[in-house]
Order: structure tokens, then sequence, then C-alpha cells
């Protein structure tokens, strides 16, 4: 059961649709189904069909497809379409327990589902495209012309008259089933090409092919007699709704430049005005991002710190007190064995050490320690021990 | 009213759909324009505001104006201009004198404290936004005081002194004799500084320079009300011509009663415009046959080039017309809550892609268009037309979703009959 009143009315549109197309071929008005539930499970039947293949299916697989429908539903539905032929079995013996499906019935589904979709448009078109082949054809005789063109008029004139009863009808029915039946240009377009073709072919259908004209004539009519009260009823809102989103987005991607630009030519916007008052602006200097602020010098020792300037520095200044140590050392010789020079206290004989490795360090002053492998102890001395070393002079032009 | 006064309301349209106008050294300027004349070939008409409002009175209601895009770095740039373009602080600040650009980004640098790369490119931007919108004039490297800085009113013109006193100047070295660039907030107002501007002598107008008010085109309808009836109804000018959304009429008395709102019907009437009602909310538009005449004229479409146009009316299809076609947007109004994303623009259109970040730029400084932020990733970024899309009429509105159908769909029965209607 349909559960909202906007369901039962979708319901009734799919019924009325199914009436429709079936109307032709009925022998009763109680031959078509009540129940849009019914075309459901004779389409997952054929969904079930397909997914078989060739081993076709039983009646429990057939149940179980349509496990979600009731035994009875399923039973009467099961009997009508093999009634109907639309299932059969697969050999036609007693006791056969395979069925098969119908090829024509699954493309009549598949048709009735595009007719609901958009009211024959699409289907109005091959039909067109097909007519235009086949007048051109030169088999085609001129009686088979004039049955076409007989046809075709008979179908644009009840299209038309469907039309021009909505358009006097309720806005709501109009607004559901005009954009399925009304025809776009390019429909009345091939029209008349068909038309014209049969016309030049065999002047003698002028009479069916006058009639033809007319019933374009009056379904170009009728249609643009449909828009026009859709357009005035649906006022500022509605209208935008009867164009599909996909022909939104189709112009969107495709259309160039200038004619994106052509929908806005007649409207007038406000230049950028903006206004800047004297007290914003002064607001504004005040919270301009400061500069950043002069990092503050580490707090120094209040003591008098003759600071890093003595120290070994890079400078010219460090390299000539280096070379004053290590001249000390030398005191004028080449060469002078370490233990001579490292005399004294811990500290001093450490700052001296460190120095002289300095001076060994710098490519640019003549000075090198050499160490040899001995090692010399005097546990009673100081220092203790020490490692064989001497510091030479040496001459970069010798 | 004895007589009736003479209205301009199409060179009024003008004035705002097109910026400041531009007349002959000898025309005069329509009623109700404040008519400027830099006293060389230029001279230029704005439309005043009656009894000397500002849209600063917005603050006073609370209403938002319109949104000032990177207003800080905007106005900081202005005060810049004014520091090195106001030479003489005993005169007004328009016109001042001429001034090299180089002198604007150096006192920029030193207002921030910040002289990279970025900050001189964002400087420049803020020149073009205010070169733009006829706030500075520029040619070549040489910057003017524009249009709109002679309209600040003469009592607000002591804030903008004290504030130019205590900017730093172009040149470190040159600072003002008594070496203090914060100078005393309370020094006479007429001390000019001591620097003069490249090539040109600071103190008076250059020769010929004017700011002439032309006859008030509002005062015969204002001054049929006692002071205060006077005053709400200019404030309710100035909100519904310069808020940026629609103002509700509970802070109105001009807007909730009839008579006082008929009177500013008129009011807007002679400049072109009409009231237009959402609800209790009220905006200001174009009148429909002002802006017929405006397009249909010579120069109709100098708003916006082809390239924004051709931008905006996408935003309008994605955010707008695919909504609404999915059932999304029920109400008659072209602001929609679904932005689209810069990348559909960038990639599945056939527009070139720096055209796009120009055009997109341009729309958003007009109020045509406002950015959206990413909120997530349901809820991605994007553009959604601005809030000036409030100020369409009824018409204007019906047509714009007619020009879009005939547009998108221009073989189908909608858009003949729309065409069939409008022959």
């Amino acid at each position: 059961m349909p559960e909202t009143l906007d369901a039962a009315l979708t319901d009734e549109a799919v019924l009325a649709t199914y009436r429709r197309m079936f109307a032709a071929l009925a022998r009763d008005s109680g031959a078509v189904v009540d129940d849009p539930a019914l075309v459901d499970i004779a389409e997952t039947l054929f969904d079930a069909f397909a997914e078989a293949g060739e081993e076709w299916l039983t009646h429990e697989q057939m149940r179980y497809a349509c496990r979600a429908h009731p035994t009875d539903r399923f039973e009467n539905r099961l009997r009508v379409l093999r009634g109907l032929g639309a299932i059969r079995e697969v050999f036609p013996k007693p006791n056969q327990l395979r069925y098969r499906a119908s090829f024509t019935s699954v493309v009549g589904l598949m048709f009735i589902r595009r007719m609901m979709d958009d009211g024959g448009q699409s289907e109005m078109h091959r039909l067109l495209a097909l007519e235009d082949l086949n007048v051109a054809d030169p088999r085609t005789t001129m009686e088979e012309a004039r049955q076409s063109a007989g046809n075709l008029a008979r179908a644009f004139r009840l299209w038309a008259l469907e039309l021009i009863t909505l358009t006097n009808g309720t806005i709501e029915e109009l607004r559901e089933q005009a954009p399925k039946l009304w025809g776009t240009e390019e429909i009345a377009r091939r029209a008349q090409s068909l038309h014209g073709t049969i016309l030049r072919r065999w002047p003698a259908l002028d009479r069916t092919c006058t009639e033809l004209r007319a019933a374009i004539y009056a379904y170009s009519d009728a249609s643009r007699r449909a828009a026009g009260r859709l357009a005035d009823s649906a006022g500022t809102t509605r209208n935008l709704t009867l164009l599909p989103a996909e022909t939104w987005r189709t112009f969107a991607q495709t259309a160039p430049k200038e004619r994106l630009a052509a929908v806005l030519d007649g409207f007038v916007f406000d230049a950028p005005a903006p206004w800047h008052d004297p007290a914003a602006i002064a607001t504004a200097v005040d919270e301009a991002p400061r500069p950043a602020p002069v990092r503050p010098a580490p707090p120094r020792s209040p003591l008098p710190d003759s600071g890093p300037v003595e120290s070994a520095g890079d400078g010219v200044a460090g390299l000539d007190r280096l070379a004053a140590v290590a001249e000390s050392a030398l005191a004028g010789r080449t060469a002078v064995p370490l233990e001579e020079v490292l005399t004294g206290d811990w500290a001093s004989m450490r700052r001296v050490l460190a120095d002289l490795a300095s001076a060994d360090l710098r490519p640019e002053l003549p000075y090198r320690l050499r160490w040899s492998d001995g090692l010399r102890a005097d546990p009673a001395g100081h220092p203790s021990w020490s490692s064989d070393g001497t510091l030479e002079r040496v001459t970069t032009d010798g | 009213m004895a007589e009736p006064e003479p209205t301009a309301a199409p060179e009024h349209a003008r004035a705002r759909a097109h910026g400041p106008l531009a007349l002959r050294l000898a025309e005069p300027a329509p009623p109700g324009f404040l008519r400027l004349s830099h006293g060389d070939e230029t001279v230029v008409a704005l439309p005043a505001w009656p009894d000397g409002a500002t849209p600063s009175v917005l603050d006073e209601y609370g209403v938002a104006p319109v949104p000032v895009e990177r207003s800080g770095e905007t106005r900081r740039v202005l005060a810049a201009c004014l520091r090195v373009c106001w030479t003489d602080l005993s005169a007004e600040p328009w016109p001042g004198v001429p001034a090299e650009i180089s002198d604007v980004l150096a006192c920029y640098r030193a207002l921030t404290g910040r002289g990279d790369d970025m900050t001189r490119s964002w400087a420049l931007g803020a020149l073009r936004r205010l070169a733009d919108t006829g706030w500075i004039l520029r040619s070549g490297d040489v910057v003017r005081l524009g249009p709109r800085c002679a309209t600040w009113p003469q009592e607000s013109h002591a804030v903008l002194r004290e504030l130019v006193r205590r900017l730093p100047g172009p040149h470190p070295a040159d600072r003002r004799p008594d070496g203090h660039p914060d100078g005393p907030a309370g020094a006479p107002a007429t001390l000019p500084l001591q620097e003069s501007g490249p090539g040109e002598p600071a103190g008076d107008r250059p020769p010929g320079a004017a700011r002439d008010e032309t006859s008030p085109d509002l005062d015969g309808l204002l001054s049929a009300y006692d002071e205060r009836r006077r005053a709400e109804l200019v404030a309710a000018f100035m909100a519904v011509e310069h808020a940026a959304e629609p103002v509700h009429e509970a802070r109105f008395a001009a807007l909730r009663d009839p008579a006082l709102r008929r009177t500013l019907a008129e009011m807007l009437a002679r400049r072109g415009r009409t009231l237009i009602q959402r609800r209790d909310t009220w905006t200001s538009g174009y009148d429909d046959t002002v802006a017929a005449r405006l397009t249909g004229g010579p120069g109709g479409k100098a708003g916006l080039a082809e390239g924004e146009r051709a931008v905006l009316t996408l935003v309008l299809v994605h955010s707008v017309a695919i909504p609404r076609a999915d059932g999304l947007l029920p109400e008659d109004t072209w602001l929609s809550p679904y932005p689209v994303a810069v990348e559909e623009l960038r990639r599945r259109t056939l527009l070139p892609i720096g055209e796009l970040e120009s055009a997109l730029r341009a729309l958003r400084q007009a109020g045509l268009l406002t950015q959206v932020k990413a909120v997530s990733e349901e809820a991605p970024g994007g553009y959604v037309p601005g809030p000036q899309f409030h100020r369409l009429t009824a018409a204007a509105r019906r047509r714009l979703q007619e020009e879009l159908i005939l547009a998108a769909g221009p073989q189908t029965p909608l858009a003949a009959a729309i065409r069939a209607r409008r022959a």
C-alpha cells in the first residue's frame, strides 16, 4: 500500500501510462494491472532470468527471486505472464520444471519505461528519422509514403489535441505532463523536412502533405501555448525547473564566453564603491601589524668582563696571539720538546697545550706538533705522565 | 512643494553603476551631485548624500555596510597615500598634490615595518582596488587623491589630520624639524608638514581645483518634515542604498511608517532607484525603466567586462539554476546556499583560466560574488551570487531567468514562449 499521498499519486501516474499504452490492445478496461507492484514482479523476474543465463529458472527459483512479494500475488502474476507467453517452459512437455523469458516482453518493458520518462519524445525522434530514411529509399512506393504521412499527421494531431486540453486544464497537471508532450523545435524541423521530401518525390501527394503540414503547425502552436501558459503561471520561481539540470550543465560546459556574457547584457549592477570612514582608516593604521621588535640582548653580569674579545677568534689578532704563544715556547729554536714547555700548574699547562694544538691546526701558521709513540711516566713528578711530542717551526720556503 | 525640483535620475543611476561621472570642462553637474574639478582636464561628479550624511551612519543603526575587501590593508595604503599627497594640513585633504608611487610604498613600508616582496605586492593590490573605486587616481607612477576623498565631511578632517601627523614619512631621514614623527596630538591644526611633494610646492590647491555642490535634489522632499523625521528619512535612505543586505523595517521608522516610506520611495526615485521589499526587510535597486535606458544607451555594457559577465552567468547557473532544477531552491531569489567550486569553473568551462581569476576578483570586490569558505569535505567552498542580487527588482529577477532560459535552451518551447511574449 502506498504510504503517502505523493506516493499514491506517483503510482496512479504510472498506471495511467500503462493503461494508455495498452489501450489499443486491451479487451476490456479491466485488462490492465491496477497495482504498480505487479509490474515490479515482472521486472524482478526478467532480471532474475537475465542473471540465470542458460540454466533458466525453476519455479522455486522464480519464487525466491520474488520473495519480497506475497505468494498469492506472485502466483497470480506468473499465471498471467505464462498465459500471455512472456514466460514459457524451456521444453513444451508436461511436468516441465524449467522456464525461460520472452525477449519480446523484455524489450516491451524497456520501451514502457522509456515512454514513461519522456512521454514518447525520443520515440517520435526515432520514428521521424526512420520515416525519413524510408521515403528516401528508392524502393518505397507512393502508397507507402501516403500511409507514412497519414500516420504522422494523425500522431501530431492527437499530440496537439492532448496539449491543448492540458493547456486549458489545471496548471498542476500542465506542469506535470506538458514537458513530456511538447515538442522541441528539432521535432518540428524533422517533420517538416520529411514533409518536404515526400512532396518533392510525389507531388501528387500534396493533399496528404497539406494535412501533415497543418498537423505539424498545430502541434508547434500547441507546444508554444502550453509553454507560454506555464511560463506565465510559473512566475519567477518555477520556470527554471522546466529545463532539466542536464541542460544547464551542458550550457555551462560548452557555451563560449560571448554567449555566457550575453545573458547579463541588459542588466545594471553597482560599481564597487566601498566607504572608507576616517575613523576606520585611523583604526586600520592602529591595528597595523607592528614591525617585529628588536630582540633584547640577554642579561649581562654586572661585573667587569672583557668579554669574548680576547678569546681565540678567527681574526688576525687571534692568529697573532697563537704565533706569540708558539714563539715564546720555542724561544728562538726551531723545535722544542713539549715536556719543556708544559710546566707549571694544570691550568696553565692545559691552556698552553690547547693554544699549541690550535696553532698546529692553522695551516697559515708555521707551527706543527709532532707526536711519537713513546710515553714517559713519572709517578712522583708533575705531570705524572706525558706523551713524547715536539713543537717545530716549519719553514715554508725551505 | 511649490515647484518641482530638477532631478537627474538617469545620471545618478549611471554614477552608481559606472562610478563617478566624467564631465567636460565647462559642463555643469546635474542636481544632487558634487562637482570636482582638478584644475586640469579632469572634471568628475559624484552623487551627494542628503544632509551631509555618509555611509558611516549605518554604524549607528548596527547595520553592516558593504564589506571592503582586505579592509585593513586597503585603508592603511589609503593612509599612506594621504600622508604623501596631503601636504598642506591647513587645507582639506582633497585634492592634495600628486606623489610618486614609490613614496606611497615607502610610507606603507615604514608604517608596517615590513619591506618584503609580499607586503609590497599586497600594497600594490590595495592601490589597484583604491584606484578602481575612485579613492585615488593613478597614472603611471604618480598617484593623486581620488574624487571620493572629497566626500569626507569637514568635521571628520580632524581625525585624518591627526592620523597623518603621526604617520612616518616615506624617507626616514626626512623627519619634521622637531624630529618627532609621532608629534603631539595637540599640535595646532594649521601646522603644515615641512616636506613638500616631489615637484609641487606645498600649500594651496592646484589652480582651478574646485569642489562645488550642485542644488540639492532631495531637499524639497525633506523640508516638509521636522528634524527628527528628516533624520529618520536620511538614515533609511542611506541604509537601503548602502547596507550590504536588506535592512529590517523594525530598525528604521521611515521604513515602518507608510507615509514616510512613500517619501523615501520618492527620494529614491529621484536617484533612479526603487524600494525592494522582501518580507519585513527592504533594500533599493535600479528602477526598471531607468535601468533599461541605461543599458540601451551608448556604453550600456560598460559596467562589467565580458569575461566578468561570463563568470557571473556561470555562477548563477551552477548555484541557482541547477539547484532550482533539482527542486532544492524554491524561493524567488538569486541568492543561494549552494556554492560552485572554483575547480568546476576552471576545468569544465571554456573560459581562459587567467581571465577567470581576475574576473572572480573584480566580481568579489563589487559584491556580485561571495566567496564561501570550505567547512568540510561535504561542504566544499566556492562562490555564490553576492549581496548585489538582493537589489534586483521582481521584473529584473524574472528577466534574468528568461535570459538564462533563452541562452541555455534556445530550442525549447519555453524559449519560444518567452520570445513570443516579448515580440
